[in-house]
């Protein structure tokens, strides 16, 4: 299982299979561009794999006022 | 995806710029970017005060850090604006930033003021955000023409500048897009205003603040449905996507080709500038809109004060 934060939303998902950071993002609705992906103090691009039992931060980068 | 430069995993992907880089080699394009405007619009000398405009925001955190490790003399500015849940934890994030990385931190409370954001939203019909704009952008002039600051600066990425200059040009805003840049040059009592990260997409200010460790504000100003442009940044996402570049395209081909055609239009038909008779700011009427601004507030409150000394008299009467 691979389990996602969202930031700032503050939602937790889970998800059984994910290969990709990309297929994550598709999951997510967001665009490579509009968040960062975090995964233990490291930022990944969209074609790294995902393993079972990571723990994925998606930050949103969009200003909010 | 490895990077470009020395073949290393990458950490950030940048398909406008059809590259992707590891940290290392991302912090130094990010200080070439940075670099690149102010050189190339002329924002600012080595020898210069800068005064930075810090909200505790990723784009104005990445700013000040970026600049204060290029040489330049900064001095952070922060604007206690009195929304609730949110200025409080800004103001905190920014003293904590600014005492960590030893930058002298100017605190402006226009809150004490008499312009706290919540109840000027309760005195004035305008949009809050055009309103709050308008308080930041006055407080910011201000602090750096009388304290002799060289340049204003502000966080401005290049996604917000696209979107601000996407709109100025649906409603073909001839003083906007006469003016609208990198550089706004110093005039009169306006002091020089520079937006050293318009080459950098909100993406990578992001990832420069992650990689750098730098803690920025999470919490969203209660208004900000209202904020500026977020439709519109949507819009320029898709864009991006379908055809990446177009951001960068549009601006810098504004910046080279449309700006000077609009350039002796901008303002042509505004009032001569005089003294704000309160605050002695530049206006185009006897009282600032800032001013005006503070005494809609405090009509208000009076009027509240004087309901209530009414209602208080009333249930006296009726004992
Ligand atoms: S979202 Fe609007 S009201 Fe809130 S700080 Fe920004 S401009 Fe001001
Ligand atoms: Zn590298
Ligand atoms: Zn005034």
């Amino acid at each position: 299982m691979i389990t996602v934060h969202l930031e700032p939303e503050g939602q937790t998902l889970t998800f059984d299979t994910l290969n990709t950071v990309l297929q994550l993002l598709h999951k997510v609705g967001k665009r490579q561009s509009q968040a960062l992906v975090i995964r233990g103090g490291e930022l990944l691009t969209q074609d790294r794999k995902l393993h079972r039992g990571d723990e994925i931060v998606v930050r949103g980068v969009t200003s909010r006022g | 995806m490895k990077c470009r430069v020395c073949k290393q995993t990458a950490a950030v992907a940048l398909p406008s710029h059809h590259t992707a880089f590891c940290p290392a080699c991302f912090a130094a394009y990010f200080a070439r970017q940075v670099e690149r405007a102010v050189h190339n619009h002329r924002l600012f000398t080595p020898e210069e005060r800068i005064l930075v405009a810090v909200s505790g925001g990723k784009d104005s955190l990445a700013l000040i850090h970026q600049l204060a490790g290029q040489g330049y003399n900064v001095t952070a500015l922060h604007l206690d604006l009195g929304i609730p849940n949110s200025s409080g934890p800004a103001r905190e994030i920014v003293a904590a930033f600014c005492a960590a990385h030893g930058f002298t931190l100017r605190v402006v409370d226009p809150a004490e003021m008499g312009l706290s954001v919540p109840e000027v939203k309760a005195a004035v019909k305008r949009p809050i955000c055009s309103v709050c704009g308008k308080i930041k952008r006055h407080y910011m002039n201000k602090i750096a023409y009388e304290e002799g600051y060289d340049a204003l600066a502000t966080g401005h990425n290049l996604d917000d500048e696209v979107a601000r200059l996407f709109a100025n040009t649906l409603r073909w805003d001839r003083d906007f897009l006469g003016t609208q840049g990198p550089l706004l040059p110093a005039q009169g009592k306006f002091a020089r205003k520079v937006k050293p990260l318009c080459r950098l997409s909100e993406f990578e200010t992001a990832a420069y603040c992650f990689l750098h460790d730098l803690r920025h504000g999470a919490t969203a100003c209660p208004y900000s449905k209202g904020a500026s442009f977020t439709g519109h940044k949507k819009l320029w996402e898709d864009l991006e996507q379908r055809s990446p570049g177009s951001k960068t395209a549009f601006y810098e081909h504004f910046l080279t080709h449309g700006k000077t055609a609009f350039a002796p239009l901008a303002h042509k038909d505004r009032e001569p500038l005089q003294d704000c008779r309160i605050c002695g700011a530049p206006s185009n009427l006897e009282t600032c809109g800032v001013c005006r601004i503070r005494e809609q507030v405090f009509a208000v409150k009076e009027k509240a004060g004087a309901d209530l000394c009414g209602q208080g008299r009333e249930a006296k009467n009726s004992l």
